[in-house]
């Protein structure tokens, strides 16, 4: 249950949406050539090509007119070349073909498959042009979040820009618990830190979590008393 | 209620294949020949009885439960141990899904986690369904099955350790609740 429609970051955020990632020459789609590997929230830092974005439709094959109320136009056009199959929706296939982090790596099945639930209305397993857009611009927030944590550039987030990415969003947490994550997440073989993906995952999971817990501590002293069976329901129905 | 009897692994029906038997699936599901299977390979083998894709999650489950060496997939040693923990599922799975539809509903649901010693209100059962019923039958497909039981045994592993006196209870700070919960993401 309970789609998160329109999640959003609860920290403010430095960047300015659509500045990253998004190479917003939509409109080329099928050309074969040319497109970064997982293109559209490819490229850490990419520009998009003009800030009017949907003003001028490249190669007369997309029309400002077919962009449905409420949907952003570059999310728009982008949404045709990630579905790939021309079906109208967005599968974890087509979605974890179109993610990936700053080393170039696609993003994991787990955080594809939280996303797609969170935008998925209709629970079908698949998103909509109008998921895509929320989508979208959940991910442009988290990139900038991302990019302004990563103090060093490294591309990854250590232990350390952790506890102090999660202390600025206001949760009040030891370092020890972000250095657990971190050791739990980091990807083998890559310096030690937290790719796009799983931060985004675990600010999100967190979000979630530390609602539940909060609807449970309703005298707020931060400590809670749980059933074997109420720690089992919480747990079960708000994880993604 | 509290738990009783923890889940246990599935009890062992089959006696265990041949190598040579193994090897033949091996190569067969190993599409690149690299020696490892990975998700999407093991998920293309895998059939949850219906005609959808097997649920990616517990795809991600099984293999890292068997991938020592966390490399991303199973070597033809740990398929072994992949292969027999899922004929196992497969045919606790089976004794409860009479009418081989493929899905098995609320009564059998609980049928099954009965048997495995959970103790559950019936309003749980509603909400295990609600979440694991990816086809949005009401019911829960073979794969489902699976990820529903894992899910449930780690929460119930995690909650043990804290519940030390045992009785059903536990007293957990903000930060213990996060990371008992971070414990199964």
């Amino acid at each position: 249950g309970g789609a998160h429609y329109g999640h959003q970051p609860s920290a403010p955020y430095g960047g300015a949406p659509g500045a990253y990632g998004a190479q917003g020459h939509g409109g080329q789609y099928g050309h074969g050539q040319g497109v970064a590997p997982g293109a559209p929230y490819g490229g850490y830092g990419a520009q998009p090509h003009g800030g009017h974005y949907g003003h001028h439709a490249p190669a007369g094959n997309f029309k400002l007119s077919n962009i449905p109320h409420g949907v952003n136009p570059e999310a728009h056009q982008w949404f045709q070349t990630v579905d790939t199959d021309r079906s109208g929706f967005i599968n974890l296939k087509e979605l974890k073909q179109a993610l990936v982090n700053s080393n170039w790596s696609a993003f994991n099945d787990e955080t594809c498959l939280m996303m797609i639930n969170m935008f998925d209305k209709t629970r079908s397993g698949r998103i909509d042009m109008f998921g895509f857009s929320a989508l979208w611009d959940f991910m442009q927030r988290w990139r900038a979040l991302f990019q302004q944590y990563d103090r060093d550039r490294s591309g990854c987030i250590s232990s350390m820009e952790l506890h102090q990415a999660l202390a600025q969003m206001g949760y009040n947490l030891s370092p020890q618990f972000s250095e657990t994550l971190v050791q739990r997440f980091a990807v083998r073989g890559v310096r030690p830190g937290i790719q796009l993906d799983r931060f985004i995952q675990v600010c999100t999971q967190l979000q979630t979590m530390t609602q539940v817990f909060r609807e449970r501590d309703t005298s707020m002293t931060g400590n809670v008393r749980l059933s074997y069976e109420d720690f089992l329901s919480g747990t079960v129905t708000r994880l993604m | 209620m509290a738990y009783h009897s923890p889940y246990k692994a599935p009890p062992h029906i089959n006696a265990p294949p041949d190598q040579s038997f193994l090897w033949n699936i091996f190569q067969r599901v190993d599409k690149d020949r690299s020696g490892v299977i990975s998700d999407s390979e093991l998920q293309q083998a895998l059939s949850n009885g219906t005609w959808t894709p097997f649920n990616p999650v517990t795809v991600r489950s099984i293999i890292s439960m068997f991938d020592r060496e966390n490399k991303g997939g199973v070597n033809f040693n740990e398929f072994a141990g992949v292969w027999k923990y899922i004929t196992d599922w497969q045919n606790i799975f089976r004794t409860y899904d009479r009418d081989n539809s493929g899905f098995i509903d609320k009564n059998e649901l609980r049928q099954a986690l009965t048997g495995f010693g959970y103790r559950l209100s019936d309003q749980f059962y509603g909400t295990l369904i609600e979440k694991f019923d990816r086809q949005r039958k009401g019911q829960v497909a073979f794969d489902d099955f699976i990820q529903c039981c894992i899910v449930l045994q780690r929460l119930t592993d995690v909650f043990r350790r804290y519940d030390t006196d045992q009785d059903g209870w536990i007293q957990v700070s903000y930060e213990q609740y996060l990371s008992m919960v971070f414990n199964i993401v």
